[in-house]
This record gives structure tokens, C-alpha cells and sequence, in this order.
């Protein structure tokens, strides 16, 4: 066991994983955080506690993700290269890891000028750091973890425990890229793997089956992303200002008759959008679990937690599996 | 190609306001290329400013001149020698940024004034089009990335992008820019070494670039320096 | 360095119409002044290399405009017709400039014999130099044949005595009705205190054919026939007439006769139509007035009844010149053809009369030419010189000008230092042709026309055939002039090599090694580039902003303090709008008193961004920019740089806060005479409203 992270375990084990995302507040109050972490309890594996999502302040990674294993679930920390350089990266790996925290996700990070996709006023003034890239991060968490030893060199008194992650967007372009960046961040020391939001399941089995023939699929765990998609706005937004996320024709349509379908009536409409929403979320599960190399899911239902047990629900995901904290 | 824009003139005049007699001071090279600071734009500054201190009746004299370049001694001596001729109290350069901090360097008790501000490194990709080529990080890495640079042209100098936020071509932060990764990839695959990006690109040394402090480049067969005293000097 | 302007700088190459004419009159030049309507200018430049202006603007064959580069475009600029329109249009400021710069004449006397072409110049040209030429003419009135013989519907006598009088004027003497070698011999002139004699007496002898028949009555001569027709003495003319010969003269001849009221005229010649020795033009003419020509046919006899000439038997020719060049003619004599007629003129070419060498000590050489140095012009006699055509054959009269010039320049030196002055044939360097690409380029305007009698018209009388320009037509011909040699120059110093005027020339002629270059055959003038140069390192050799800024810095704070509530305006015009120069002159005079500063710039789309704020520097309260009319800019892509240029220069107004709206841009309507009148009007009442708003 790397980790010993229940995460790492379930995975191991052979079992699908479910991880879902829990946002944190803009302010200072532990409170909502607690509140979303009750709701979401034995939903899902392992939590994703964002940081400074796109560009946007919000409590710290590290601590709400304190806060939500003392509610006894567990998260995932995220560290986006953005706003700290690697001495803070490793601290913070560092204190996380005193916390108890033990899966921390690698990702680059928005560029500041993004502010949640222009809605918020964000921090565009604010220099960016980058000082080192996901992939970089990668090798150095596995660094601290198999070496006890810091980037710049120096030891760790004692290796920490991690269960590394990595995102990927198998669909992006340009496309050709994608495996190869893939497997730099596996050969890094990624452990498993979150992918952007899938929807073209066409287009994303064919790249599994590409990475799988790089024999990657076996030296990490991927989870396949998944989008709630609560409207015939957010599914066309997504197609076509999301980079990375294709939404198929047909999926469009079915939304579209479902808003049509209430006629003039808004609430209505927004009621059966989100229940086709629902619908499709269901089904998306379903199909990426089919998927030869697909080892669990990553639902995300930005804003709208509550949906989530019912979407896992409907999967046939739930109950979670039991996991006793010494297994594996 | 330093590449600079000329200053509103309403921020040029608030920075003379006060002085009698100005020189307004062109650049022949990179500001004379980049159309900002070059002798046909120091007549037009030097215009703008008399018309707008003749409609407030105030008697200042705007003189005008160029010279070759301004980030070197030998060339700024001749303003020197204008300044002290001419009893200059101020100065506009219209050089980048290193000509103005030379200027003030030389002429220590006259105050020279940025015209321009100084943007970037970059080449002319269109007529009147400057891109932002390079960084000037001190190590360069082109040979890796095909010739184009990742840190100049990367939003996030990602040295193992692209990042997921790519989009046809372009960054996330606007449809004008082009990913500088998507590039690095076109021209790595033309070239038949895309398979070399499969390689991790550790973490980079800063300390080359600016973040590791103010630069220096000595060329000690040309310096005047004494070689066995700096022998083993650091450069 | 430094913003010091480049000065304008000569070329040393030419251009080629200044190289191809005879005395090298800079036509370039001239052009140029006529489109600024410095008129005066022009004058001024015509007679001083060549005192026979006025006849030339008639009669020349111009070289310049078959040399023109202009061709290559679409058409040559009329060159010989602006030159006309100058003479005629300056007649009375020419009598005014008679009277000044009389020369001191105070060193020895010349005779000069023969009142020709090239015998006026010369004695011009001395007179100038203070000696006392003297010239004889055996005829009652001056000018040689150009005045006898040429006929009038080419060149009116007026047009000669215009010339001649000028040179009058200059105080030579011209004693009429004196043959030398008869009334007085030559050496007499010598011993009489003449310290040179110019022998120009030109070719004056119409020869004659040794062909059977020849002596029948109604055969003439060319030069009598034409010299009876010219004083209006009966003229022998039937009512068929054949003229033998194909040059200027038989071409005179033929269409003398046909005035004269021939209804048929033939014209037989050795030469194919090819080879024609007439000019092109006048041949063209020729034929228009129905008279037929028959090339490639030779005089073999004349028929006559009763001593009368009745036709003329031809017979084939079938070449004229051998391998080597020289008059062999060969005929097919079993060819023949009959022309029927009642009168017959030879003008087969013409001699020398060199009656003036009686008893005179000159040696001739060859069947009687005078022994003569190309050179030194000098014959064998020491102070004895010759010139024109009695020793260089048959030529033109600007030819003949050039010879009066070299004969004055040698008798002088002579007289001056002892001996010869030898003169080499000068040639001008001179651009090359215009590179094909660049010709394409340039916008196509088609030559401006005169009004032509047509031909039905013309033969019945002696009217002339064409009409001069008019002001607004002859500065409309001007602008197609490409203004060769005057283009952009670098200053190399300051070229930072940025490439702006690559990018910007309009014809593709700018290139960059280290430094910019416009190669001179190329280079259209346009000023583009040099208006846009950002180390403003390219200047044009004929137009710089400079003296205009110095200009204003005078005009506009005198306009102001004369016209304290009227808002002052400076507006730069484009004076290829103009169509008179009074209108011009009119609006620099009368403008200011009402608050307008009118500049005229050939093609605004020179003024740089700078001159576009110049006006507002020293005071002027708004500017307006009339350009051409819509589509007829003559440089391609210029508005839009101009347009451009106004912008930044709104800019800058914008930055330092004073309204954009000083500045006007105006496209003229029809004219500049019918349109910028009111343009004034109406940008002084908006720059009125605006100035009232700022309560200034």
C-alpha cells in the first residue's frame, strides 16, 4: 500500500470507484462544508475538495478537506501549480499529510484571467506561479513518497503517504498529445487518474483503447468523468466553451425536447431538463463502465451535491463497499 | 525585436508639465522599428506637446532629436553633449526601457521620462503585428520544443503542456492566442520528433531568468577589465 | 543625425527626354513647373537652352517624347505641346523680359552669315557674352527657311518672328538683303574689324533629277515652289500634282499643292513605307488630306505635249540602301507605272549654296563641301567657323539650335584665350527603361488632346492644323508626367532597415538589403514611403515639407493677428484639382484676409503625420485636407495611407484634448475652382461652433 488511502484500497481490491467533488465555501465558515460532507456521506469512495477552482478564492484545498475527514470522508486534496511554487506545494503536501489527508490530485490550474469563466470578478491582476507543472508535481509527490526526499534535493525525516492523482482530458487537442502526456504522468508516479467530463462515449472508448495499447490502463487506475448536466444551456455551454468536452448531437436533442416538452411552463421545463439530466448521467455511468481499462467514476455536479446520491442511486452504485481500514 | 507603444500624450505632458525646455528623444533601432520612437514619432510627440502648451499659453520649448541607439555609451554621449548645449531641462526618450534607464544613468542631473512602454520580445508576424516570441529566461530550451518557446508563448510557461484548457488551437484565456503547446506539437510533428515529448521536462531552473535576480553578460576579451584579477569570476 | 531634413539633392542621372533632346532642355523639369503653374519658371528654362522655343513648340520632332518612359504606361506626355502652351501663354511676359537683362556688349564683333536657326543662336549666345554679332541675310526678312520655307500651316510666321525678336532684342543686329560673296566678300568682313565670321547658311538648293523630260515646263523645284507658296506669290499648281521624294520637304511640298487647290496629289518615293524618311506623324497627316502615296517607286522619265509636262513614268524600286548603308538604289526596270499630271515638284533633297565662299580662302573637300572640324567647328581659314546644316547635313531645328550654341562656345573661346576649344559629342546619362511590373502598376491616364482641324477643312487653307492647350488641359497633361529621376533617396545613416517601405510601396519598387533602396528607374515619386518612414530617413528630391513649415510659422501668426474673431484655417490642397493657376494665386491672396491659409501639395497623400500637425503648432485653429477627386488619386493605395495619417493626427488632438473635428478631410467635387470655395465656407462654420462652445 502506498497510502493506505481507502481510495487506494477499493481500487486495488478490484472494486468500480465512485469519487465525487465537494466545493468549498467562499468564506471562512466550516459550516457549509460540514453540511455538504453529511449530505454526501458512503456516497462515494473518495472526495475531490477543489482548490481555487477555476481561479476563484475559496477556503483552502487542505482544509476543508480537514474538515471533511473529521466527518469520516475521505477527500482528495487538489494542488493546482497556479497559485503556489514548489516549496509551498510541498509544505502543504506536508501538512496535508499531518492532517491525514493521503490522495492529492495534480492539476495545472486555470489561468487567473478565468474567474470562473468570466462570472466573477476573480484575481486577473495577480501574478501566476506555475513555477513547476502538473506533471512535475506528479514526480515530485512520488518523490516525497518513495524517496522521502525533496525536489530541490534534500531529505524528508520520513517518507509521506500518497496516493497520487493526475487529470486527463482524453479529449482535447490536439488529440495526438493526449496519450503521450498520459503516460508522462503515469511514468511520473501517477497513481490514478480523473478524466474531463465524458459525453462523446464513442470518442472516449476509442482513446481508451489507444492508451490501453500503451499498456497504461494497467499502471493506473482511470475514472471517468462525469458531468451532471442540468440544463440544454449547460450542455451547449459545455460543447462548446468547455476545451476538451464534446457533447454529441443526440444528447443535445434529448435535452432539447425535454425543455420543449413543458411547453411555456419555466419551472417545468427546468424540472424535466434536470431529470433528463439525471437520466443521462445514469446511463453515461453505465456505458463508461463497459469500457475495458475504465476503473471507477468522477461525478461532478458543480453546485448541486444533493443530486448525487440519487444519480449513484439510480447507477447501482450504492452502497458503497465495505472497506475495513486495514484491508488490502 | 524590443517592441514598445508609445504613452498617451496626456501622460507624456503630465510627466514635463513643469519644465522649460524639453528634448524629446528618438531611438533609431528597435523603437524606430517597432513605429513608436523613431524620428517620424518624435516629431509628432514634440507636436503634440507644443500644441498643447501653446492652447494654454505656456512657454515651454520642445526640442527634438534621434539617436542610433540609446542603450549605448558612445551614442548617448551626443545627447549628453545636446542637453548640455541646448540647457536641457527634462527629457522624453522614446527608447524601450533600457534606453531610459541609461539615459538617466549618463545624464544623472537631467530626468528623463519614459515615452514608450516597453512590451516584449517579438517578431513582426504581419505587417504592423508583433507576437511575443521570447522570454529572455537566459537558458534557452528551443531545441526541445521546435523552436517555439513555451515560456514566452505558454500563458502558464507549462514546460509539459499542453494543459487540458486547450481549445482548436487557441488558450483559454482568449480566442486570439494561440497554444503555444498546439504549435510546439504541429511543428514537432512536421519535424518527425513528436515521439521526444514523451519525456518528462523536470522542473525548471529559474534562476537563469529574471526571477533569480537583475542579469549580466560580460565579454571579457572586449571588457575593460583586468583578466587575472576576474579570473574565475563568475559571468 | 538629428531631424535635420535632408537637402534636396540633384541627381546625376538624368531623365531621358532631358538626354534624348538635342540642347538637353530639362522637359522633367519643365513639366514640373508648369503643373506648379510657375509658369515664369518654365519661360526661363526653355529659353535659356533654346532661344527657338517658340518654333519648336511647333515644329520639333521631339526626341523627348520618343524617349518618354511615360509610353511604356499608356501614352508619352505631349512635351512638344507644353511647350507651346508655355510660349504662347507667357507671350507677353516674354515682351517684358525683353526689356530686361540687356548685356553689356562690349567685346569684338561677329559676323555671322545666314539668319537660320542655328546662325540666331549663335549670335544669341554671343550677344549674351557682351561681343557684337552681326548677322547677314540675303532674304528681305529673317529666320531662314524655318520663316521662308516652312509652310504656314505648320508654323505661322508670327510664331518665328516671336523667337526672332527676342533675339533682336538682345541687341544683335540682322542686316537683310546682303548676300555675302556678292554684296560683300567674306574676306572684306575680316578686314572690315569682324574678329570672326559663322558661316550657317544652311541647306538652301533644291537639287534637281537628271531624268529625261526634266526640262518640261510645270516641273518645279521643291524649295522655290515652297518658298513662292510661303510669301503668297502665284504658285504654279495643276490640278493634278505629283511630288517626287519622301522626306519633311516632299511631305510639305505635297500638301502645299493640295492647299494650293490640287485635287489629286501623288507622292512617289524610292522607299518602302518603312523606311519613309518623313516623320511618322506628319505622313499620317499627309494621307488624311488625301494625298496618295507611292512608296517604293522611282522617277524614270517625264512625258509632255508641247513642251508640257503631261505625267511622269515610274519604275520599281526595289531597294535603296546597299549592305554598307549607302544610296544605291536598285530598280526592276521592266515595272513601270504612269502617273498623270500637270505639274510635278522635286524634292529629292537639298544643298548647300555656298556663294558665300567666293574668293574667300576656305578649302572644300569631297564634291564641295566645306572642309570642316566636327569638333573645334573650325574650317580651314583661322577665324572662319561653320555650323548647321551647310556642314552637318540635313537635320532638325532643334539640331540646328544646338549647333548655333557650339559655334558660339567656340568662336568665343577662340576669341578669349587663341585657340580652338575642341567639343566631344555630349551625351546625358540617363535612367533606364521602366521595368515592365512597375509599369503595370501605374494608373493609366489617357493623353490629353487638342482640337485638330479635320482634314476636309484643313486643305483649304493655310490655317494651322492644331490648336494649343488650354490651362486646365495643359496642367491635366502635365500630372501624367512620371517624374523620372526625382524619386525617394535613403539616407543610409539613419535607415534602421525596418521594412515599412517594402511593405508600403505601392509599385513593389522599394527593397531592403542593409539599408532601403529605391532603385531610381523604378521609383514613381509618390512619397509614400517617405511620409511613413519612421527614422525619417527618406526624402524626395522634388518635394520637401520643410520650407512649407517655415512658411506657415510666417503666414499663420500674421493671418491671426489680422483676423482676431475669424477662425484661421490651414489647408493643404491637392493641386492636381487645380485647373487654372489663378484660382490658385486668387485663393493665396484673398484666403487669409478671410481666414484661410490655402497650400497647395501636388497629391496630399505626401503630407506625413507631422506636417498634419504642423499648422496647429504654430497657431492655426483647424485644418482641412482637400484631396482629389474621388478615383482619380494618381497613386494607388495613397488614400488609404493618408486617411490613416489624419486618424493618428486626430489621435494626438484627441490625447493632448482638443476636439478631432478641427481637422476636415474633403474629397474635391468636379473642380477645385467649382468645390473648395465652399469647403472653406463650410469648415470655418463647424470650426466656428466648435470654438464658440469652448467660449474661446
Amino acid at each position: 500500500m502506498k497510502s493506505g488511502s481507502r481510495l487506494e484500497r477499493i481500487l486495488e481490491a478490484g472494486h468500480f470507484a465512485v469519487t465525487a467533488e465537494i466545493g468549498p465555501p467562499m468564506s471562512g465558515n466550516p459550516a457549509k462544508v460540514l453540511e455538504k460532507a453529511q449530505l454526501l456521506k458512503g456516497t462515494a469512495d473518495a472526495f475531490n475538495i477543489t482548490d481555487n477552482q477555476t481561479a476563484v478564492v475559496r477556503m483552502s484545498s487542505v482544509a476543508a478537506a480537514a474538515l471533511v475527514l473529521g466527518e469520516g470522508l475521505e477527500p482528495i486534496m487538489q494542488m493546482t501549480c497556479r497559485d503556489r511554487n514548489r516549496l509551498a506545494i510541498q509544505a502543504d503536501v506536508l501538512g496535508g499529510s499531518a492532517l491525514g489527508l493521503k490522495n492529492c490530485l495534480c492539476i495545472t490550474g486555470d489561468h487567473q484571467t478565468s474567474g470562473a469563466a468570466g462570472r466573477l470578478k476573480g484575481h486577473p491582476g495577480a501574478k501566476n506561479v506555475y513555477d513547476v507543472d502538473s506533471i512535475q508535481l506528479v514526480s515530485i509527490l512520488r518523490g516525497m513518497r518513495d524517496d522521502a526526499l525533496q525536489q530541490g534535493g534534500d531529505p524528508l525525516e520520513e517518507p509521506t503517504p500518497l496516493y497520487i492523482g493526475a487529470a486527463w482530458t482524453p479529449l482535447g487537442d490536439p488529440i495526438e498529445i493526449r496519450p503521450i502526456r498520459l503516460k508522462k504522468k503515469v511514468d511520473a508516479g501517477a497513481d490514478f487518474i480523473q478524466t474531463q467530463g465524458v459525453y462523446d462515449v464513442d470518442g472516449f472508448r476509442e482513446q481508451m483503447a489507444i492508451i490501453a495499447d500503451m499498456g497504461l490502463h494497467e499502471r493506473t487506475h482511470i475514472l471517468a468523468g462525469i458531468i451532471v448536466p442540468k440544463s440544454l444551456g449547460m450542455l451547449r455551454y459545455m460543447n462548446s466553451s468547455v476545451a476538451g468536452v464534446t457533447v454529441p448531437d443526440r444528447l443535445i436533442q434529448r435535452m432539447a425536447e425535454a425543455k420543449k416538452s413543458a411547453g411555456d411552463d419555466k419551472k417545468e421545463a427546468s424540472r424535466r431538463q434536470l431529470a433528463e439530466g439525471i437520466k443521462m448521467s445514469v446511463e453515461l455511468i453505465e456505458q463508461v463502465q463497459e469500457i475495458p481499462g475504465v476503473r471507477g467514476v468522477h461525478v461532478q455536479a458543480i453546485e448541486s451535491e444533493h443530486l448525487v446520491p440519487e444519480i449513484l442511486e439510480k447507477a447501482g452504485l450504492l452502497p458503497r463497499p465495505e472497506m475495513s481500514k486495514k484491508e488490502g | 525585436m524590443i517592441v514598445a507603444e508609445r504613452k498617451p500624450l496626456a501622460e507624456i505632458r503630465s510627466f514635463v508639465e513643469d519644465y522649460r525646455r524639453i528634448l524629446i528623444l528618438g531611438c533609431g533601432t528597435c523603437t524606430t522599428v517597432s513605429l513608436c520612437g523613431g524620428e517620424a514619432e518624435v516629431k509628432i510627440v514634440a507636436s503634440g506637446l507644443r500644441i498643447s502648451f501653446l492652447h494654454e499659453g505656456r512657454d515651454s520649448e520642445i526640442l527634438e532629436d534621434c539617436i542610433t541607439r540609446q542603450c549605448e555609451p558612445e551614442f548617448v554621449e551626443v545627447a549628453r553633449q545636446k542637453v548640455k548645449d541646448e540647457s536641457i531641462e527634462a527629457i522624453v526618450s522614446l527608447g524601450c526601457g533600457v534606453g531610459v534607464n541609461l539615459l538617466a544613468q549618463l545624464l544623472e542631473t537631467v530626468p528623463v521620462f519614459p515615452g514608450v512602454n516597453t512590451k516584449f520580445f517579438g517578431a513582426v508576424v504581419e505587417p504592423g503585428m508583433w507576437l511575443e516570441m521570447c522570454a529572455g529566461c537566459g537558458d534557452c530550451i528551443l531545441q526541445l520544443t521546435g523552436g517555439i518557446c513555451p515560456i514566452a508563448r505558454c500563458s502558464k510557461s507549462l514546460l509539459n503542456g499542453p494543459c487540458g484548457g486547450t481549445r482548436d488551437g487557441k488558450c483559454e484565456i482568449g480566442e486570439d492566442v494561440d497554444c503555444a503547446w498546439a504549435l510546439i506539437i504541429e511543428r514537432m510533428k512536421s519535424l518527425g520528433t513528436l515521439d521526444r515529448l514523451s519525456e518528462m521536462l523536470p522542473a525548471r531552473d529559474w534562476s537563469t531568468s529574471r526571477h533569480g535576480g537583475p542579469r549580466r553578460l560580460v565579454h571579457t576579451e572586449v571588457a575593460n577589465v583586468n583578466v587575472q584579477e576576474t579570473e574565475g569570476e563568475a559571468q | 543625425m538629428g531631424t535635420n531634413p535632408m537637402p534636396r539633392v540633384e541627381s546625376t542621372v538624368h531623365a531621358p527626354c532631358a538626354a534624348a533632346c538635342a540642347v538637353h532642355t530639362d522637359t522633367r523639369q519643365l513639366v514640373e513647373f508648369i503643373a506648379n503653374g510657375r509658369y515664369e519658371d518654365a519661360l526661363e528654362l526653355l529659353l535659356e537652352a533654346n532661344p527657338f522655343s517658340s518654333v519648336c513648340g511647333r515644329i520639333c520632332h521631339h526626341p523627348c517624347e520618343q524617349s518618354c518612359r511615360r509610353a511604356k504606361v499608356d501614352a508619352p506626355v505631349g512635351l512638344r505641346r507644353l511647350k507651346r502652351f508655355v510660349m504662347e501663354t507667357m507671350a507677353d511676359s516674354r515682351h517684358l523680359r525683353r526689356e530686361r537683362n540687356i548685356p553689356q556688349q562690349d567685346k569684338a564683333r561677329v559676323a555671322i552669315i545666314g539668319s537660320g536657326p542655328s546662325g540666331m543662336t549663335a549670335a544669341h549666345d554671343l550677344a549674351r557674352l557682351g561681343y557684337k554679332p552681326v548677322v547677314f541675310e540675303r532674304h528681305a526678312t529673317p529666320g531662314g527657311l524655318l520663316g521662308q520655307a516652312l509652310p504656314r500651316y505648320r508654323l505661322p510666321y508670327s510664331v518665328v518672328k516671336e523667337d526672332i525678336d527676342d533675339i533682336i532684342a538682345l541687341g544683335v543686329e540682322v542686316r537683310t538683303g546682303i548676300e555675302i560673296g556678292i554684296d560683300i566678300k567674306l574676306d572684306d568682313l575680316l578686314k572690315d574689324g569682324f574678329s570672326a565670321v559663322l558661316i550657317a547658311t544652311g541647306l538652301s538648293e533644291s537639287r534637281t533629277l537628271g531624268i529625261p523630260g526634266i526640262d518640261s515646263r510645270g516641273v518645279q523645284l521643291a524649295l522655290p515652289f515652297l518658298l513662292a507658296a510661303h510669301s503668297s506669290r502665284p504658285v504654279e499648281n495643276g490640278k493634278r500634282m505629283v511630288v517626287i521624294g519622301g522626306g519633311n520637304v516632299a511631305v510639305d511640298v505635297a500638301r502645299t499643292a493640295r492647299r494650293l487647290g490640287a485635287e489629286k496629289v501623288t507622292m512617289v518615293c524610292l522607299e518602302s513605307r518603312d523606311e519613309i524618311p518623313a516623320w511618322p506623324w506628319e505622313i499620317e497627316e499627309t494621307e488624311e488630306e488625301g494625298i496618295v502615296l507611292m512608296p517604293s517607286w522611282g522617277p524614270k522619265s517625264v512625258f509632255s505635249e508641247n513642251g508640257a509636262i503631261k505625267g511622269i513614268e515610274l519604275k520599281k524600286c526595289l531597294s535603296v540602301f546597299d549592305s554598307e548603308g549607302r544610296f544605291r538604289p536598285q530598280f526592276d526596270e521592266s515595272e513601270v507605272a504612269t502617273v498623270a499630271a500637270e505639274g510635278l515638284v522635286i524634292a529629292v533633297g537639298q544643298s548647300g549654296d555656298l556663294t558665300c565662299l567666293e574668293d574667300a580662302a576656305v578649302e572644300l573637300v569631297g564634291e564641295g563641301r566645306i572642309q570642316w572640324d566636327r569638333e573645334t567647328l573650325a574650317t580651314s581659314r583661322e577665324g572662319v567657323f561653320a555650323c548647321g546644316e551647310v556642314v552637318s547635313g540635313p537635320g532638325s531645328a532643334v539640331e540646328a539650335v544646338l549647333s548655333g550654341h557650339r559655334a558660339a562656345r567656340a568662336i568665343s573661346h577662340l576669341l578669349e584665350t587663341g585657340n580652338l576649344l575642341e567639343q566631344p559629342p555630349e551625351e546625358l546619362p540617363h535612367i533606364g527603361d521602366l521595368p515592365d511590373d512597375v509599369a503595370s502598376k501605374v494608373t493609366l491616364l489617357s493623353p490629353i488632346g487638342v482640337s485638330v482641324l479635320a482634314p476636309e477643312e484643313r486643305v483649304k487653307g493655310f490655317e494651322e492644323i492644331e490648336t494649343g492647350y488650354s490651362e486646365a488641359d495643359a496642367l491635366r497633361e502635365a500630372r501624367r508626367c512620371l517624374a523620372c529621376t526625382t524619386g525617394a533617396l535613403v539616407d543610409e545613416e539613419k535607415c534602421a532597415a525596418c521594412l515599412t517601405c517594402v511593405r508600403i510601396c505601392p509599385f513593389g519598387v522599394a527593397t531592403v538589403e542593409r539599408t532601403a533602396a529605391m532603385p531610381q528607374d523604378e521609383c514613381q515619386a509618390c512619397g509614400l514611403c517617405a511620409a511613413q518612414c519612421p527614422a525619417a530617413a527618406i526624402a524626395l528630391t522634388r518635394f520637401s515639407t520643410r520650407q512649407m513649415k517655415d512658411q506657415l510659422r510666417e503666414v499663420v501668426p500674421l493671418v491671426k493677428s489680422q483676423s482676431r474673431a475669424t477662425p484661421v484655417i490651414v489647408s493643404y490642397c491637392c493641386l492636381f484639382e487645380v485647373t487654372g493657376r489663378d484660382f490658385l494665386r486668387s485663393a493665396e491672396s484673398t484666403g487669409p484676409g478671410r481666414g484661410i491659409v490655402p497650400i497647395s501639395i501636388p497629391c496630399v497623400a505626401r503630407l506625413s503625420t507631422a506636417d498634419l500637425l504642423s499648422p496647429f503648432e504654430v497657431g492655426a485653429d483647424g485644418l482641412v485636407i482637400i484631396a482629389c477627386r474621388e478615383d482619380s488619386c494618381l497613386y494607388p493605395t495613397a488614400e488609404d495611407r493618408l486617411l490613416y495619417r489624419i486618424r493618428q493626427a486626430k489621435g494626438v488632438l484627441g490625447e493632448i484634448g482638443m476636439e478631432e473635428e478641427r481637422i476636415d478631410y474633403w474629397k474635391t467635387n468636379g473642380s477645385a475652382e467649382v468645390s473648395w470655395g465652399a469647403f472653406w465656407a463650410l469648415s470655418q462654420k463647424k470650426l466656428g461652433e466648435i470654438l464658440n462652445r469652448k467660449g474661446e
